[in-house]
């Protein structure tokens, strides 16, 4: 396998460290341009359930930025790797590293030594924690730290034997000095103290001369046994520091990995709801609490994901002053305690978009120390929400733009629509009713003209109805079983009766089933079609043809006109819209009226180029289960 | 058509509309067709009228100010077995099969010509000419059904058809040209509790479309009248 198309493994547990590894992988991978895996061990100790599923929680989050994810079962991490790494033929593997170990520790890694024992074909890639995340060790009391008190107390005492005697404070002082500051690194403040006090006691006891005689108020003494406290005081003193900005790195990491993974889940988020369950799945995940978006919706507050069970929680409007900026004196974007449970202000850059409501699974779950990543939470929260309500509004301002354009053209068309017709008949009329003669073949002319242009205004009237009752969703579909021979029939009779013979071949199968239609809105689309054929094709026959197929039964109108351009075989169904703006007849109204209807049928109607030219209408109409059975007696 | 059907004296049309331009067109076109004309711009006129001048057909619309059309045509029917059109906005299929079932004869839906109106006033007005006693043969359009004899013939040639499918052709000749809607058709073919079976009618009447039409697809005596009904027509092509 080429060496720059092996992938590269990452493995990951459930600490906050992973999304470092994650995102380490994933530059490396690209740098690189192979592909990565991101492993989970899952030895047979066993890690805690909730460890086990943030750790669910990081391989998702590989997955997203393009990992294969792999968990294996093994009996160790270093065996679970060393096998993985050989099947994948990884080219590197990434691991972490806490520096929870004394300096000289850090020199090696258990894993990676076992790993390097187990012949690993890898590069190993080892990141460290950032400097200053020490792992905290709560320093105590108990039985086996005050017997290594004593041990360490001990083994000085006995070093400092050793040391040729006669006053030789100079070289003891620093032997017990040191024993205090390892006793307190390890065992804490008290036993330091207690080690500071024991440590002048036995030197005074075994080391001073004469030996085990008690000189107490000799002035070496007592600044032995000054010089052992502030050892120990300074000692623990540093040690806090340390400590402190341990947990300070630790923390921010932890913070920045839950808020980068709600900061991802919420970007996904399309709706408030989707938002609300980031939300509280996120929530739930770092503060171990229930929460609650409430959203204003009227007068009253929408709860979301779930609704709110307790009625002991008030809502938001019971709150009384303090979720509004400037409501509150101090930050008020702190949480807010309230019966149990903590409300938080969503502020998003000009207004409030709602409460958030959390409530501790445990008792005093929630101190002021996790306050900071709760409000940083908050205004995520927030700022999702905001930019929901700002799409929204866009969409409903593209909407509106849509319809007003929709509007002008509207009213421009039947502007001159209606106007031609009507000045015609406008016009003839009033030369009929000029004194004067005119021959009786002009009279008859201006009088068909009369009745031709009234029936174009009174079709064009009819379609905008039906357009209008057919969108507005008034028109209810009257759907009853029938043949489809019938509605053929009732449309090329009328079309007959309307405009004279219709030039149309008809082919339908005689086994064709019943289909469930609305009679009068299908004659319609029949009626629209053939017309319109008729229109494109003069004289040249049409073809309408049906059969079924599995689930829906299909009709096919088809002209040998000259066709439509296939940029325009969408848009011809589109309101208004005509091919010529010098098109005889139609206003661009009969296909939106054969799209609406089928559409509210549950069909679907579309235009093609016909082979051998000419336009092919054909829809497809649903054919739900079995049509009903015949009457008994039938044939 | 100068002299309208009928005997000695013209028949006399009630027109009851409230729109004064359709009154104005229908008046001079019953008129100059012989007909003996009274209008009412009311519900309440034109029950008025009725009462008193008994015509022999109203020309009713549903539309109308005072009071709903159906209500007019229900208390017409409460005392006279005159023949009633309604006058119907277009696409207003439920109303006109309401106002069928409720016992008008036919409709006409706005907008119609002259010819279609005297068409069908012909069609209504010939039900009130007796034809029970001894005209028991219709016939038209290559078509011929013996109510007397039960015979069914087409182009001079015998057509078999089964026992319903008699029943229905019978149900429509009887209407005389005159719409029959669904409801009424399955009620007197298949007798009370066939309502709601609108699918059995459909598939008999394809299968009379089958034996006794030239071609099913374009019927020249089963007209369908899509969402209300079927009508028989016999007077040839057309």
């Amino acid at each position: 396998m080429d060496a720059s198309s092996r992938p590269i493994l990452v493995a990951l547990g459930s600490e906050a460290r992973a999304l470092r590894l994650i995102q380490a992988a994933s530059r490396m991978a690209r740098e690189r341009g192979a592909p990565w895996i991101a492993a989970h061990v899952r030895t047979t100790a066993g890690p805690a359930a909730e460890d086990e599923e943030q750790a669910q929680v990081w391989l998702q989050e590989a997955q997203r930025l393009g990992a294969e994810v792999r968990v294996v079962r093994a009996p160790t991490l270093a065996q679970g790797l060393a096998d993985l790494a050989r099947t994948s033929h990884a080219q590197a593997l990434i691991l972490g590293r806490s520096r929870d170990r004394w300096p000289w520790a850090r020199l090696g890694h258990a894993t990676a030594d076992e790993l390097q024992r187990r012949g690993l074909d890898a590069r190993l890639e080892v990141l460290d924690d950032p400097p200053g995340a020490l792992s905290e060790r709560a320093p105590g009391t108990s039985f086996g730290a005050t017997v290594g008190t004593f041990l360490v107390l001990g083994a000085c005492t006995g070093l400092a034997w050793l040391v040729p005697r006669e006053g030789n404070l100079s070289l003891v002082l620093p032997i017990y000095l040191l024993g205090v500051a390892v006793i307190a690194h390890r065992w804490g403040q008290g036993l330091g103290v207690l080690a500071s006090a024991l440590s002048a006691l036995l030197y005074n006891f075994l080391l001073e001369t004469p030996r085990f005689s008690q000189a107490t108020g000799h002035w070496p003494n007592l600044l032995f046994f000054l010089a052992m406290l502030l050892a120990a005081q300074l000692v623990m003193g540093l040690l806090r520091r340390l400590r402190h900005q341990a947990r300070e790195v630790q923390r921010r990491e932890v913070h920045t990995a839950s808020l980068y993974l709600l900061g991802r889940a919420l970007a996904r988020s399309r709706t408030p709801e989707e938002v609300a369950t980031a939300a509280a799945e996120h929530i739930g995940r770092a503060f171990k609490a229930t929460a609650w978006l409430l959203l204003p919706e009227g007068d009253a507050w929408r709860s979301l994901p779930t609704p709110v069970e307790d009625p002991a929680l008030p809502a938001p409007s019971e709150l009384g002053p303090g979720l509004e900026i400037g409501d509150r004196e101090g930050d008020p974007l702190e949480p807010l305690p309230r019966g149990g449970a903590f409300y938080l202000s969503l502020t998003g850059t000009d207004r409030s978009e709602g409460v958030l409501r959390i409530l501790p699974r445990e008792p005093g779950g929630l101190p002021p120390r996790t306050w900071e990543l709760l409000k940083a939470f908050a205004a995520q929260i927030a700022l999702a929400l905001e930019r929901l309500r700002w799409l929204e509004e866009a969409r409903r301002a593209q909407v509106e733009r849509e319809t007003e354009r929709l509007r002008s053209t509207l009213l421009g068309a039947i502007g001159h629509d209606l106007r031609t017709p009507l000045a015609a008949i406008h016009g003839a009329a009033g030369t009929l009713l000029l004194p004067g003669d005119l021959t009786e073949a002009t009279r008859r002319d201006l009088l068909a003209m009369i009745q031709d242009e009234s029936e174009r205004l009174a079709h064009l009237l009819g379609n905008l109805l039906d357009l209008t009752r057919l969108e507005s969703g008034v028109l209810q579909v009257q759907k009853e079983w029938q043949p489809l021979e019938e509605v053929v029939g009732a449309a090329l009779g009328r079309l007959e009766r309307r405009e004279g013979a219709v030039p149309v071949r008809v082919d339908l199968p005689p086994d064709l089933p019943l289909v469930p239609l609305d009679a009068a809105l299908m004659e319609q689309v029949l009626i629209n079609l053939l017309a319109n054929a008729r229109r494109h094709a003069p004289g040249r026959d049409a073809d309408l043809r049906a059969w079924t197929e599995p689930g829906r039964l299909c009709l096919e109108v088809a002209d040998r006109g000259p066709g439509v351009p296939e940029a325009f075989l969408e848009r011809i169904f589109d309101k208004f819209f005509r091919l010529s703006e010098a098109g005889e007849g139609g206003v661009g109204l009969g296909l939106a009226i054969c799209r609406a209807i089928v559409q509210a049928h549950g069909g679907e109607i579309r235009a093609e180029a016909r082979p051998g030219g000419g336009t092919a209408f054909r829809i497809g109409l649903p054919l739900p289960g079995d049509p009903p059975s015949l009457p008994e007696g039938a044939p | 058509m100068t002299a309208p059907p009928g005997g000695a004296h013209p028949p006399r049309i009630l027109v009851v509309e409230d729109e004064p331009a359709l009154r104005r067109f229908l008046v001079p076109t019953l008129t100059g067709q012989g007909y003996q004309v009274l209008t009412a711009a009311t519900a309440t006129e034109g029950l008025a009228q009725a009462r008193s001048h008994n015509p022999d057909l109203v020309l009713l619309d549903l539309g109308l100010p005072d009071l709903d059309g159906m209500e007019v045509l229900c208390r017409l029917r409460a005392w006279s077995r005159r023949p009633i059109v309604i006058l119907s906005a277009r696409n207003q299929e439920h109303d006109k099969v309401r106002a069928l079932d409720l016992g008008a004869d036919d409709y006409l839906a706005k907008p119609f010509g002259a010819a279609e109106l005297l068409a069908r006033l012909r069609v209504a007005l010939r039900r009130t000419i007796p034809t029970e006693a001894g005209d028991t043969v219709v016939a038209g359009g290559g078509l011929r059904v013996d109510l007397g004899r039960r015979e069914v013939s087409l182009e001079g040639r015998p057509v078999h058809l089964t026992a319903l499918e008699y029943r229905l052709l019978e149900a429509l000749v009887r209407r005389n040209g005159r719409v029959a809607t669904h409801a009424q058709l399955l009620a007197e073919v298949w007798g009370p509790g066939g309502e709601g079976n609108t699918h059995y009618l459909r598939i008999y009447m394809a299968m009379l479309r089958r034996k006794l039409e030239a071609d099913p697809t374009r019927p020249r005596h089963f007209i369908t009248e899509p969402n209300v009904g079927y009508r028989l027509h016999l007077d040839g092509p057309g």
